[in-house]
């Protein structure tokens, strides 16, 4: 009805698209560093070998250096130094992936140095095992204490993903830009392209705050 | 019975035990005292294996502290109450309790809280169960300590300065706990600064002076003029805690 120019239904189903692969490689790349950074994390509090010093100078790397480098380096350095093929969506997984884990390996190891060390050394000397103090009293507590900086972190981390954009990922931000240049309606475009990251990192924020306030209930307790 | 012969432990450069003899039998109070510095908290970490010792032997109830499959049921014998609590502070009160029943000693929920209200009830502290440790007063955490450590059943209970934390109407109701355990035949090794109660509770007092003992005496003769007084250092030591004769 808008003739060629105009939006379309299928300007709708391209946005939703183009959200589902904003939010795959987001959570996909958010699991992934999850897990890794904890990994990396853990290697360092436990100084198993020179491997924890080796990837906490990656881990700097990572966070120093811009994002779009980093994706530019796996997209065209992996393929040609492995010889394989690497679709775009991939290389900003693997790309989010390192760079989120370079993050949370250093809100883990700050949150586990934030715990008075003094309890560990009570559960050691009541026989408890590290896998024991790992899991029951260093967990719980540096989730806690980590939360808010998680919290943040993947907010961030959502924004940094359109950045994929620029490899050619279809998602949300490509998505506005091609629906864009068809339509010239940059003022109804971008507004709800951003709209939507905007819901999505409310979302995330007010889910954070509910676990957040779960695991911090020990601390709220009212002090005599 | 813990056996401790010529332990050794330095910190790097610095000899900190140098030599210590000393055998606890069950049912023994043995107060340890001694200026700052001495070795008293280094020599009680030893025993449960949380400083690891740098030479000799120290064998509980036949388990040698150095193997590290025997050092486990060492510290199942051996429970510790420490000078700052150490609470979980993410735990509740009787889940503070109940986390070693439960985890180490394989009790079963049910009864691992059962024991624990029992041992909350019987130190004054039966309506704090569900609270955190935040919730409590220092005298109230370190009865929360006591009770931590009576819930595993140990053969032996190690204080290290105990009440130092403490301002005095609280310090009180520690020792008075602490007194009934011992005149309930706990074997016990406390660490203290406290004279009077040290004289009151122990069978034995130990004066540890620079990681060496300077004497091992029953606690009357320690405080008697021709025992542990007739040495200077004591008597020195004695008279600076505003005690002694
Ligand atoms: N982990 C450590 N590393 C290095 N030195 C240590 C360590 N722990 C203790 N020391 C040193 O060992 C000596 C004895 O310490 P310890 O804590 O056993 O003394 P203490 O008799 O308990 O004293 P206080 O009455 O002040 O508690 C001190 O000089 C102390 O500085
Ligand atoms: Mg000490």
């Amino acid at each position: 009805m808008y003739g060629d120019d105009g939006f379309t239904i299928f300007d709708l189903q391209l946005w939703a698209e183009g959200l589902g692969i904003s939010a795959w490689v987001f959570i996909t790349s958010s699991i992934l560093g999850l897990l890794f950074g904890v990994l990396i994390g853990l290697i360092r509090y436990y100084r198993i070998s020179v491997l924890g010093k080796i990837l906490m100078l990656i881990s700097e790397f990572l966070k120093n250096s811009p994002v779009l480098v980093q994706l530019f380096l796996v997209y065209f350095g992996i393929p040609a130094l492995l010889m394989i093929d690497l679709s775009p969506v991939e290389a900003a997984i693997i790309t989010l992936s390192g760079n989120t884990a370079a993050f949370i390996a250093v809100i883990v190891i700050s949150s586990i140095d934030a715990i008075d060390k003094k309890q560990l050394e009570a559960a050691r000397s009541f026989a408890m095992s590290e896998w024991q103090i790992l899991k029951l009293i260093i967990y719980p507590q540096s989730l806690a204490f980590a939360m808010p900086m998680l919290v943040g972190l993947a907010i961030n981390q959502l924004q940094v993903t359109s950045l994929v954009s620029v490899i050619g990922v279809v998602d949300l931000t490509r998505v506005g830009d091609i629906v864009n240049l068809r339509t010239f309606e940059p003022f109804i475009v971008w507004p709800v392209i951003g709209a939507t990251y905007f819901v999505l990192a409310k979302m995330i924020g007010i889910a954070g705050s509910k676990l957040e306030n779960r695991f911090n209930r020990y601390k709220r307790v009212t002090n005599i | 019975m813990i056996e401790i012969k010529d332990l050794h432990k330095n910190f790097d450069d610095l000899e900190v035990l140098k030599g210590v003899d000393l055998t606890i039998r069950p049912a023994e109070v043995i107060s340890i005292l001694g200026g700052s510095g001495s070795g008293k908290s280094t020599m009680l970490r030893c025993i449960n294996g949380l400083e690891e010792i740098s030479s000799g032997s120290v064998v509980v109830d036949g388990l040698d502290v150095t193997k590290k499959d025997e050092l486990k049921a060492v510290r199942k014998k051996c429970a510790t109450v420490f000078q700052q609590f150490d609470l979980y502070p993410h735990l509740k009160v009787i889940e503070n309790i109940t986390l070693a029943p439960v985890q180490v000693l394989g009790v079963s929920k049910t009864d691992a809280t059962n024991k624990a209200r029992a041992l909350l009830e019987s130190v004054g502290l039966g309506d704090k169960a569900d609270v955190y440790p935040a919730q409590l007063s220092g005298g109230q955490k370190q009865r929360v300590g006591i009770c931590r450590a009576l819930a595993v059943g140990p053969d032996y209970i190690l204080l290290d300065e105990v009440t130092s934390s403490l301002d005095p109407e609280m310090t009180a109701e520690v020792l008075e706990i602490l007194k009934n355990l011992a005149n309930d035949g706990m074997t016990m090794i406390s660490v203290t600064h406290e004279i009077e109660f040290a004289r009151e509770i122990s069978n034995r007092i130990v004066f540890l002076d620079q990681g060496k003992i300077l004497c091992d005496l029953p606690t009357a003769d320690f405080f008697s003029a021709d025992g542990g007084m007739a040495d200077p250092r004591i008597a020195k030591f004695l008279s600076k805690m505003g005690t002694g004769s």
